[in-house]
């Protein structure tokens, strides 16, 4: 394939202004959808249907809102941080079949997991920590607290579908080569209890990993004051809420291919594929923003034991069970 | 079975390590892409200040960041409780006589492996 292709996929589709609009738009759901559930207005004004009102706030805190810093602050290293993040999802998107210049390879999952979900944590725990601050100190406490649970928990939701996928099939352990096996997954029995649980698993850490309630603990709004980003501000607050926001993306981005089987039953690059691309992508975003609205939010000690229970339990049931029923 | 009707044409299959030195390089233009137009667009503006703390001033916290020893004493208490209990109960207690007790244990148990390693090796050669 041409070098021109890779230029297109990552920096217009599925890269660079793709998944910004899409967590733009993503954003824009979730502050709909949760003003719906308080019977709110929610995004109204900017834009039809206020569609445009994430861009507009991100645009306000990059160009007008100024920097606060203090004389322990290191700005440029925050800046650099919250930007590394933000390009190591970005630059994953090449690992996704929705790309063009799609690259696989045996265990890209493992690649993609690392650049998906530990680095953006990561970068975002260093550019708290280089705003010193002891709210910030007991955000980024708690947030590593609940991780040290969710994230084994994320990893086996998304490893236990690959594996049972791609097994005997090149190339191994490929989202690439996954998402094409996946309906059979949901439509054997031995597989699909597996399914089930992966799926439980999935849903309460993306709710961890996007610090919505009722694990919002490391960002507890009255409480901690703001959390981690409570010394965030202006272009830093904007590239940290654009960090969010794609963590969220991406998450529920590869959801649809690993778990829900892509564009099944059609094809890739197809209008229907892509129509019920969308319908998925909606569906888990709708089961994370439902699970935000109607639980409040629970303490440090609660959530961890809650995260356990029904995230890191049904994953490592779905793990035994995928390695005694196939190994 | 394969559900549906796929292609794989837009896939380029490589070895593990070829993929990680594509996305680390794609990474890597990404990061310089986004830091020029960040840069192009942020704000200059930039104001100084104290650090929030809710209204209080600064000398309410002696130190800005937690200190190693309230780092290594949380993690204890947190992690390992029947280890802090034993600390606590134990050792500080505020008696000097039962810091003394709790070390000349520990120094009898030293000594008693110095002199079974010094009989092995004498022993040994």
């Amino acid at each position: 394939m041409e070098i021109s292709t890779l230029i297109f996929s990552i920096t217009i589709f599925p890269g660079l202004l793709f998944m910004v609009s899409l967590a733009f738009l993503t954003q824009y759901l979730v502050r709909k959808l949760s003003a719906r559930y308080q019977r709110r207005m929610g995004p109204s004004y900017v834009g039809p249907f206020g569609l445009l009102q994430p861009l507009f706030d991100f645009l306000k805190l990059l160009r007008v809102k100024e920097i606060v810093k203090t004389k322990y602050s290191m700005i440029r290293a925050a800046e650099f941080s919250l930007i590394l993040g933000i390009a190591f999802i970005i630059s994953s998107t090449i690992l996704l079949p929705l790309s063009p210049y799609n690259v696989a390879g045996e265990f890209d999952i493992l690649v993609f997991f690392y650049m998906t979900s530990i680095m953006p944590i990561f970068m975002l725990i260093i550019a708290a920590l280089t705003t010193p601050n002891p709210y910030t100190n007991i955000g980024v406490s708690r947030l590593l607290s609940v991780l040290t649970i969710a994230e084994p928990a994320y990893f086996a939701s998304l490893v236990v579908p690959v594996y049972l996928a791609t097994r005997g099939k090149t190339p191994f352990m490929s989202i690439s080569n996954t998402y094409i096996y996946v309906p059979n997954l949901w439509l054997q029995a031995s597989t699909l209890v597996i399914m089930l649980l992966s799926t439980l698993a999935y849903i309460i850490s993306v709710q961890v990993k996007a610090m919505f309630p009722p694990f919002n603990i490391p960002e507890a709004e009255q409480e901690i004051i703001a959390g981690f980003e409570t010394e965030f501000s202006g272009p830093i607050l904007a590239l940290a809420r654009l960090l969010h926001d794609l963590d969220l993306t991406i998450a529920l981005i590869v959801g649809v291919y690993v778990l829900l089987g892509g564009p099944a039953p059609f094809r890739h690059f197809s209008v229907n594929g892509a129509i019920v691309l969308i319908i998925k992508y909606t569906i888990l975003l709708l089961a994370v923003v439902t699970v935000k609205n109607i639980m409040g939010r629970y303490r440090i000690e609660q959530a961890l034991t809650q995260i356990f229970k029904y995230g890191l339990i049904p994953a490592l049931l779905s793990s035994i069970f995928a390695l005694v029923i196939y190994h | 079975m394969v559900y549906g009707c796929y292609s794989m044409k837009n896939t380029v299959i490589l070895s593990p390590y070829e993929v990680v030195y594509v996305t680390t390089l794609v990474t890597g233009f990404i990061v310089l892409l986004l830091i020029a137009i960040y840069y192009a667009l942020r704000s200059r503006r930039i104001r100084n200040t104290s650090v929030y703390l809710s209204g209080e001033p600064e000398s309410v916290v002696s130190l800005i960041t937690p200190s190693i020893a309230s780092l290594y004493w949380g993690f204890i208490k947190k992690f390992a409780k029947s280890l802090y209990k034993v600390l606590v109960e134990r050792v500080h207690t505020g008696s000097l006589h039962d810091w003394y007790k709790f070390l000349s244990s520990w120094f009898s148990l030293l000594l008693i492996i110095a002199i079974i390693a010094f009989i092995l090796t004498s022993l040994i050669g």
